[in-house]
Parts: C-alpha cells; structure tokens; sequence
C-alpha cells in the first residue's frame, strides 16, 4: 500500500507550524527511519498517516483512501500505530485479551482474530505470557505487549514511535527482530528514533527532518554520513560511521560488517 | 574512606517470591564515581533505593544484611533523617516535580523548606545551585513548561540544593533524547569534577567511560563485575550475559581475531578505538589479493 | 505549554496586597451575610463585591467569568427556580402546567443572589490570591502541609491529565476503538480509556511521593519558607472588624424575626 504525502502543512491550534511543506512517497514494505531533534516535526508528521491529526494544507493518500475522509477508528485498518509509552494503552486484564482487542475492533471473525493474535504473540516472544496481567510484566515486557497488539491487526502500515527509548540491549535487539519479520511479511514500516544506531543496523531508507521540513531522505548510507547537515538537526552519525570518518575510510560505513570490510581495504 | 557499605544485602519486595537483590556487597569511598550497569530487571533501581533509603522503609519488603550511609544504618534510622545523606534522582523528570510550585525558583527551595532552612538562607543556596548546574536562566519559569532535559536538571537541581553526602542518580536519561541526554550528562560532569559521591545506574556505555572511576555490573540481583570502567565495560562476561556494549568495543573485539585490532586493551570510546585502530597497518596489496 | 494554572492575576493592588486569610474572611464573611443574615440583603450584597473587583484591579477578569461563567448558570437556577417553587398564590403569569407567583419570584431572586455572592467572592480571591501564597499561610497557620500539598498539586496536574487523556484516546482510536459515533458505542470505550488513566496515575503518584519524600516532605523539622507572606496590623484589625459584623448582622436577624 503506498503512502502519498503531498505538501503537507500543518499548524497548532496555538499558531505553531509544525509541518511546512512535506512531500514523500512510500512504497509498500519500505522500511523508514525518520530522525531529527525534538520539535522537528516527526511525530506530527506520522499522526497524519492515520487521521490523528488532519493537515491545513495538503493532503495524504493511504492506498486510495485520502485520510481525510476516513476517521482514525477506520484508517487503523491499513495504518497500525505503536505509541511510546505502552502504559498510556494497556488495560485489559491479561496479555492474549490486550493484543485481541485490535483485531476485534476492526471487526474480524473469532477464528481470524484467534489466529493473528497467536501471531503476535510468538513474535514477539510473549507466547508464555498470554494469561498474564501485563501490569505484573516489567516495563520491557510492557513495551513488547504494546508491539504485539498493534501488530496483531496485521496492517500493511506499521509505525513505531520511540521504540527503544528506555529499553535495556536485550529488548532493543528483540524489537529489531521483530521489525526485520515485518520486513519479510513485505509491511511498511515507519519509525521515529533517536537512536541512531539503531537507525542504522535497522533500516534502509532515512529521512532526517528539521524545523518542519525535510533536511535529508535517502539511503542509509548516503544521509548518515553527512555529519555536517545531521549536526544541524542535533543527530550525530552512528558510532561506527563516525569512527570510519575520522579515521578517513573513503564509504560511509554504519554496521559491524561494513567498517571491517572497509577497513581490511 | 568508605562512606557507604553495603554487607550481604539480599532483598525482597512484599508479595514477591524471589529476592531481587541477592547477597550485594558494596563497598563506596568519598568522592568516588560509581556506574551500575545492567540489563532491565537485573536490580539497579531496588539498589538505587536501597542506597536511597526507600528500601526498606518506602516498599516495606524484607531487607537482610547491612546498608551503612556515612557510618549511620539503614535500620537505626528512619526515612526522613536518611533523605539528608542520601539524594535521589530517577529516571522520569516529569514526575519528580513536585506540582506544589509555580516557578523552578520555587521548586528547588521546595526541599529546604521542608527541612527548615532558615528563610534568609534559602534564596543563597537556590542561587548557588542554579548556578552549579547551569540553570539559572530557567528560574521563572514554570516547571512544567521546561522540555525534558530541562525538567530533569530541574529535578538534579533539587536534589543537589540540599548538599547530600552520596548523590544516587537512577538511569537520569533513559527517557531523554540526544539533547537532553548531553544536558543532563553535563550537569553530572559537574559533580564528577567537584569530586562528589555518586551512584549512576545508566545504559549508555560510551558516557560511563567518560566519567566513572569504577562500574558495577549486575545481573540477576548480583553483582557479576566490580572494577576499572576500562576492564568491565570490555569484558566479554559482559556481552554473553546480553549486557548493552559499545560498539567500538564489540567491533574491536572482532577486528583483533581478524588480526585487525592490534592493542591489548579493547577500546570503549570513539577516541579510543580511533587511537587504536590508526595503528592498523594498511595491508599490503598481496593481502588484498590484488 | 500551558502556563496558565490558575486564575491569578499577576498584579498589584490594595486587595492584592491584603493578607491571604483576611480575604478568605472576607469570602466567608460574605457567603455568612448573604445566607444567614436578612434575605434583601444578599442582592445588596453585589455592590461590595463590584466595588472589590474594582479596588482590585481585575474587573476585566472578573467581568469575563461572570458573563460566562455565573450569569448563565444563575440564569438558568433562576428560571427553574421560579417554575417549581410552589410557593404562594398571587400568580403573575402561567403557562402550560407552570404557575409562577410573586412569591416564587422572590425566593428566587434571593436564592440566586446569594449564588451570585458566593461564586463571585471566591471569584475574586482567586483573582487576586497566588495560590502557594494562600496556602503557604495557612500551612503557617496550622493547616496541614499535607492538605496544602494536595490542593496545589492538584490545580497545577488537571492540565497535564487532560494531556495524558488525550494520548490515551489516539493511541486507542489508533487501535481501531470508535470513540465516536454512537452512545452506545461511547460507554464500550470508557473501559480502554480509564484503565491507562488509572493505572497511569498510580504509577505516578508512587513516584510523586518518592521524590517529594528524597525532599524531605515528611520531616519532623518545622517547615519554614521561601516567601515571606506579610500580615499587617491592619489586616489583623480587619478581620475582627469582619467578625464583630457578620455576628452582629446575624443576631439582629434573629432578634428580629
């Protein structure tokens, strides 16, 4: 399903203007890190892939849907949405009912719903703790929950907000999984991070944004090595890549594999 | 001098089956930077709060051994005396405000006015503080309209004001991003550099090296490693146990079985494994197979 | 960023200047006057209060609340007021089932005033009242630093829960739940939106009490503080003077009837 934002603008309420002219196209099963400093815009941006916020100016087409003319409790069909902090969703009284609840909104039949959550929940390892209260799981567990139930509504579109802030290394690696399973299931998937090393072992295409606008988009390798521009964002290149342009390797360089390949040349 | 010692300190929260601290030893000499590192669930916050007092006396629970601040026990005192040794910082800034004031002026003579400091002593030592962590810009302002790194140094600030003997700080980034991270990490710059006692439960490796005299690593409620930042952050007990490492140093670690690393000692930060790796000698174009 | 917590007006002024608690006499004394003392006395009661509103620099302020805020809702108490008081015989006008009498006016007249009296004093206390000032004399004054606490807090994390509630509701829209279309519809949501509101908020007042507590909220030591919240002789000869009129106003009512 592809995603068409077309000079987008949007402004608070209170006379800030958030998004100043945004045009990007995705492909389906793109995977998208967006990056940038707090008040850049990158939160207001993905809130109108699925209706949580409507533009002043400019329109988005989900699919053939213009997202305008469906509410969020529809859109939620095509564009799954993992919102920070799992706290601010999780209320049912164990793990298999929360990540059900998606489903079941969305109108599907039992057996369809029994199926997907099933799903979720092995990839997102919490199959040995469907029966549990989430609120007795530690917060990475939480966060995990939170992941399965957006994921069990099977969406074409996932978004990610945050995902490994606050999370230990184990769990940022079982979130990477997680997002390389959407990958081969041909998803699209659309994250915000400030972790840029996880930016880059994670993802193919980055857009780097600034002030409402866009600074950079592109390959991986091509936006994170232009330390200068990504300065002006407040987003320092990724460790590795950093490493490799200080010690002059001639390509950018942003995993293990890659810096050892170039430094052996 | 040891100035906090932890002896045996096995510990468990009411209704809870497994202790979530088992058998810690700990010893903290004055002016000493500790790091405590570890995966989510392995302790650090109940250590925080053990150091911090909370343990026993906030979340009850059964606490064994002996925790001893500045040659007081934990036991033999109660929560409110324990709070003048010891100050907490946590990880959410938000709710560390304390919502009873209007201005961050305020909000840090909030605990001097609960501890009965003198009216004409208070506005100096706001002051001071301000100062010390860089805030003073801030003071009119409403707590609330601060970004996080700002609130967060708000909430350091407040602890700060009133002069503990031990600062324990429990993950004070984990929600911040790059930007309040830096903030924040430059305030607790500040107290390494004027040599003050700290605790530091953090993820991110590369600041730890930058400024702790030691790191303590625990897993499963234990302490697993205790020594030079140099040594535990590069040990490879760290990366099978699913310990967060620096990149530099796993990368590292693969360049030296490739013969690619030449050093002894693994590097943790960016400087170290530029220093490190500029002594790779470029190989000759045989090795290349040209 | 919502910097507006509360209704004070940052100004100065003579009703500005005068101690927290002979304020609150004030209000006291004028929710006293206009319920006990002689009922045509309450609509008289208005005149002070302009004039307050006046002496204090906010009628602006208060002019806006009352239009918008008091004026409607003692509007509506009074016409329902008049249709159902079923006082007196002397029927000015009726319609359908309604009679309205002379005497049903009246009371209603009374009982809005002294409405009016009411919301209108602690109106203007807040305007012109810093709240932790309020607060932090009456702590000084024996009342609890606990209740105190709770007062302030409360005030300053409505907006910051409306924020809160607010997420809550995208992030379960966003999980398909229809928040909007048909009632039925809106009470199957109340469960997905108050359970994260409840659990949210326990999680953070535990983590409230422990910051507040590495603060030393709970020392035995006597608090003392930053702002020095000036009591005048005047404002201590003031609130005797309040006192000696409202109970005088009172027993005359009673003597009288």
């Amino acid at each position: 399903m592809n995603i068409v934002i077309k000079d987008l603008r949007f402004t608070y309420p209170t006379g800030l203007e958030a998004l100043r002219g945004i045009s990007l196209t995705i492909a389906p099963g793109e995977q998208v890190a967006i990056v940038g400093q707090n008040g850049a815009g990158k939160t207001t941006l993905v809130k109108h892939l699925n209706g949580l916020l409507q533009p002043t100016q400019g329109a988005i087409h989900i699919g053939d849907w213009d997202t305008r003319e469906h509410p969020v409790s529809k859109l939620a069909a095509r564009v799954g949405y993992v919102f920070q902090n799992p706290d601010e969703q999780l209320f049912s009284r164990n793990v298999g009912m929360e990540v059900a609840f998606g489903p079941k909104n969305l109108g599907y039949p039992v057996e369809k719903v029994d199926a997907l959550v099933k799903d979720a929940l092995a990839l997102t390892e919490l199959s040995d703790k469907t029966e549990t209260n989430p609120y007795d799981l530690s917060s990475t567990w939480r966060k995990m929950v939170a992941l399965a139930s957006i994921i069990s509504m099977d969406t074409d579109i996932v978004i990610f907000d945050e995902p490994t802030t606050g999370q230990d290394a184990v769990n940022v690696r079982r979130i990477a999984s997680v997002i390389q399973a959407l990958r081969e299931r041909g998803k699209t998937v659309i994250t915000i991070t400030h972790d840029i090393d996880f930016c880059a072992e994670n993802f193919e295409r980055v857009i780097a944004m600034a002030q409402g606008q866009i600074l950079l988009d592109g390959p991986a390798n091509e936006v994170l090595g232009q330390e200068e521009i990504l300065a002006t964002t407040y987003v320092d290149p990724p460790q590795l890549t950093r490493l490799g342009l200080r010690l002059g390797l001639k390509e950018t360089v942003r995993n293990q594999d890659e810096f050892l390949t170039a430094i052996r040349k | 001098m040891a100035i906090v010692t932890l002896q045996n300190v096995t510990y468990k929260y009411p209704l809870t089956e497994t202790p979530v601290l088992q058998n810690v030893n700990l010893q903290i000499n004055e002016g000493e930077f500790v790091a405590v590192i570890g995966p989510n669930g392995a302790g650090k916050s109940t250590l925080c709060y053990t150091l911090a007092g909370f343990v026993p006396h906030f979340f009850k629970g059964e606490l064994t051994g002996t925790v001893e601040v500045a040659g007081v026990e934990t036991h033999q005192s109660s929560l409110n005396e324990w709070v003048l040794n010891v100050g907490l910082a946590f990880q959410n800034p938000f709710n560390q405000i304390s919502g009873a004031k209007y201005t961050v002026f305020e909000e840090i003579a909030f605990g001097l006015e609960n501890i009965g400091v003198p009216r004409e002593d208070i506005r100096p030592r706001v002051e001071k503080a301000l100062a010390l962590t860089g805030i003073s810009d801030l003071a009119d302002r409403s707590p609330y309209s601060l970004s996080g790194g700002q609130q967060q140094r708000v909430a350091l600030t407040s602890i700060l004001v009133m002069e503990p003997k031990v600062l324990v700080l429990d993950e004070p980034t984990s929600q911040m991003d790059p930007i309040g991270t830096r903030e924040v990490f430059g305030v607790i710059r500040t107290m390494a550099e004027r040599g003050m006692t700290v605790v530091l439960a953090e993820h991110k490796v590369e600041w730890i090296a930058a400024f702790a005299d030691r790191v303590v690593a625990l897993k499963d409620g234990q302490v697993l490693l205790d020594g030079k930042p140099g040594d535990v952050l590069t040990s490879p007990t760290l990366e099978e146990a699913g310990f967060g490492i620096s990149r530099y140093t796993s990368t590292a670690r693969k360049a030296k079985e490739m013969g690619l690393w030449k050093k002894d000692q693994l590097p943790v930060t960016l400087e170290e494994a530029v220093e490190g790796f500029s002594l790779t000698p470029s190989p000759s174009p045989k090795e290349r197979g040209e | 960023m919502n910097n507006r917590l509360s209704f004070f007006v940052p100004i100065q002024s003579p009703l500005h200047a005068l101690n927290p608690l002979t304020k609150l006499a004030l209000v006291f004394a004028m929710i006293a006057l206009a319920f006990f003392s002689f009922p045509w006395l309450a609509p008289g009661l208005v005149i002070p209060i302009f004039i307050a509103g006046l002496v204090g620099k906010v009628q602006n302020q208060y002019f806006f609340v009352v239009t918008r805020l008091i004026l409607p809702t003692v509007a509506f108490m009074f016409i329902m007021q008049s249709l159902f008081l079923p006082l007196g015989d002397v029927t000015i006008f009726a319609f359908w089932i309604f009679d309205v009498t002379r005497e049903s006016l009246q009371a209603a007249f009374i009982t809005v005033s002294r409405i009016f009296v009411m919301v209108s004093s602690f109106t203007l206390l807040l305007l012109t009242t810093h709240p932790s000032e309020l607060m932090t004399d009456l702590t000084r004054r024996g009342l609890p630093p606990q209740f105190a606490y709770v007062i302030i807090s409360t005030l300053q994390i409505i907006p910051q829960m409306q924020a809160k509630a607010q997420t809550i509701i995208a992030a379960q829209s966003s999980r398909g739940l229809d928040t909007q279309s048909t009632f039925a519809k809106r009470v199957g949501a109340l469960v997905p939106l108050v359970g994260p509101m409840v659990f949210g908020s326990l999680v953070e007042v535990e983590e409230r009490a422990i910051a507040i507590e590495a603060r030393g909220f709970t020392s035995t030591r006597v608090k003392t503080s930053l702002k020095d919240v000036p009591d005048s002789r005047f404002d201590q000869i003031l609130r005797w003077g309040i006192l000696v009129i409202v109970i005088l106003a009172i027993i005359s009512r009673l003597w009288l009837s």
